[in-house]
């Protein structure tokens, strides 16, 4: 079942918001007109880490605003276990826990006392908040520090105390903008870990990230998004085979290789000098090495070393929205 | 369709009660949160001693119309403290966009800092009432039951008032500041306050005029509106909050999202 259902979900900021309708407006309606969002689709399944992936101003928390009912669609709509998010909005709020981008806890609270509040406001029974802000911070790594007020609290435990309030109603569906963006190693582990954990329950993610790696690891799909269109969407494997054409071979020879000579053998594209070595991007891995050894063999040149390289997520990303700004 | 989202969809008396409910928890983390920032402190507290010295010094008020004026002065700035500063504040702490994703409405955190406000404001409001009830008790008949009504009903009209002062989507409580200045400082220099109410059309526009005359009738002077005047000023007073409260629900919806922007 889909737990997440967008169809063409657009949000245009700007004048065209506030209904001016003399003529003179009306031009300016297309000249102030922003789409932050334009008409994106697409499904989350249930139990599913979906990252969200672009560049800054894609339009990733905009898109994320809209479906955690902060912002209103201008056109298109958002359905959570088959639900109008934004009709429903209550009902729907109330299965989601959430992390925004730029949140802040309350710091005159303690971390103790910000898990009290999310939870009497989504209708935790007193019994149990205690219970799970007990276990929440214990799995945070936050319970020593519970009834120091929040203002002491380093970025990487406030972000885990964001992220306690958003597991104390226990979601179906948590919704992460940027995770772990500028956290300390420690953090973002913990963080990594403990998404894999609540997602092995069950639980539905949703997530936008910068960080290739995050996205590597934690999610089972991807969509790439830039000026507001979503430019690819599928598995982090797939995405990463788009830039096949992407692997390198890393060289150390002991020494007389010409690299234009290199160049001139049939799978190599391109060949780059790095110190005392060679960086060659290549079109297929097995016949390039064949045909270096071959090469090597016959010009009586001994290997010291060689790497090979698999096309990086980033790289594939960047490609994407390379791909995309040309297309456009 | 998940079984908890529609359990909740189906039960709409349930979710509205629940959102009552919630605009308490709204209440407490405001209360606790708010009663000592200093644009609170400021309009709330130095506000009120300092426009009670500017209008009474030098002045022969009678003791009736000082405690009347000084209660309604200090009820109307107090219970307008608040709310105003909640929204900006939240907004430049990044605490408000995680407080609207979760499952109350716009309204019910509007409620929250209604009850909030009102709870500081007769607090508040409470001082010269003591004040007068030890040191001018002799000189006067106090109904105190009229006056609790009275602080009741207008503790919640201006705390509704003051959701209308928080409407601009800004960042910055200062500007709030400014702002509610320019409009609460008029309103009370247009009330018939520390002086006999005397009926001009543009004391009727105060809300303040309605409180003051309950105090008066309170501490045994006759009302300005004629024998039914509690009951008109009461009435006045509901309408007025209930007037209020409609407008900030609708122009809190439409401003709300412009403190999302960026």
């Amino acid at each position: 079942m889909e737990a997440i259902i967008v169809n063409n979900l657009s949000k245009h900021f700007g004048l065209v918001n506030h209904g001016i309708k003399n003529r003179k407006r009306e031009k300016n309606q297309q000249e102030t007109t922003i789409k932050a969002v334009d008409d994106i689709t697409f499904e989350v399944e249930e139990g599913e880490i979906f990252g969200f992936l672009g560049p800054n101003g894609a339009g990733k928390t905009t898109t994320i605003r809209m479906m955690t009912g902060v912002l209103k669609p201008t056109t298109g709509d958002i359905k959570i276990f088959g639900v109008d998010a934004w009709q429903n909005q209550i009902a729907v709020k109330q299965v989601m826990g959430n992390v925004p981008e730029m949140a802040n806890v309350y710091v005159s609270f303690s971390g103790w006392q910000n898990l009290m509040f999310v939870g009497e406001i989504y209708g935790v029974s007193k019994k149990e908040r205690i219970k799970k802000a007990e276990d929440l911070l214990k799995k945070f790594d936050l319970y020593e520090k519970r009834n120091l007020k929040a203002k002491k609290y380093s970025k990487g435990m406030n972000q885990r105390l964001l992220l306690c309030m958003a597991l104390m109603s226990n979601p179906e569906i948590l919704f992460l903008d940027e995770p772990t963006s500028g956290l300390d190693v420690q953090s973002a582990k913990i963080i990594k870990q403990l998404i894999r954990e609540y997602n092995t329950q069950g639980m539905t993610i949703f997530l936008t990230t910068h960080d290739m790696e995050v996205a590597n690891e934690l999610c089972d799909r991807i969509a790439i998004i830039n000026h507001g269109k979503i430019i690819s969407l599928d598995t982090p494997i797939n995405i990463r085979k788009i830039t096949q054409d992407y692997q390198a071979i890393d060289l150390y020879f002991t020494d007389g290789v010409k690299p234009q000579e290199i160049k001139n053998l049939q799978s190599i594209r391109e060949v780059q000098e790095i110190q005392e070595g060679l960086h060659i991007i290549v079109e297929n891995i097995h016949d390039s090495i064949c045909e270096i050894t071959d090469y090597v063999k016959s010009h009586n040149i001994k290997i010291k070393h060689l790497s090979t390289h698999q096309p990086k997520l980033e790289e594939a990303f960047l490609k994407i929205i390379e791909r995309g700004i040309k297309n456009e | 369709m998940n079984e908890s989202i529609l359990e909740l969809k189906e039960t709409k008396l349930r979710t509205f009660l629940i959102q009552i409910k919630r605009s308490f928890v709204i209440t407490k983390k405001d209360l606790k949160i708010y009663y000592n920032k200093p644009p609170v402190l400021i309009q709330g507290i130095i506000f009120p001693i300092i426009l009670f010295i500017a209008l009474t010094v030098g002045r022969n008020v009678q003791s009736i119309y000082l405690i009347s004026g000084l209660m309604a002065m200090t009820a109307f700035l107090t219970s307008t403290s608040i709310a105003p500063i909640v929204f900006p504040w939240e907004t430049m702490r990044k605490t408000f966009e995680r407080l609207i994703t979760c499952p109350i409405s716009i309204k019910t955190i509007l409620l929250g800092s209604v009850w909030s406000t009102f709870i500081y404001g007769i607090i508040f409001s409470l001082i010269p009432l003591i004040f007068g009830m030890l040191f001018l008790s002799p000189q006067l008949s106090i109904n105190l039951l009229i006056i609790i009504i009275g602080m009741m009903v207008a503790g919640l009209a201006f705390a509704c008032f003051s959701l209308i002062l928080s409407v601009p989507s800004t960042d910055t409580p200062g500007n709030t500041m400014i702002f509610t200045i320019l409009i609460k400082f008029p309103l009370i220099f247009l009330s018939p306050i520390f002086m006999p109410i005397n009926l001009t059309p543009i004391a009727f526009i105060s809300p303040l005029t309605y409180f003051v005359d309950i105090v008066n009738i309170g501490l045994g002077d006759i009302s300005a509106f004629g024998i039914f005047g509690v009951l008109f000023d009461i009435g006045i007073l509901l309408a007025f909050g209930f007037g209020f409260l409609l407008l900030a629900f609708a122009l809190h919806g439409k401003t709300l999202e412009r403190r999302f922007r960026g």
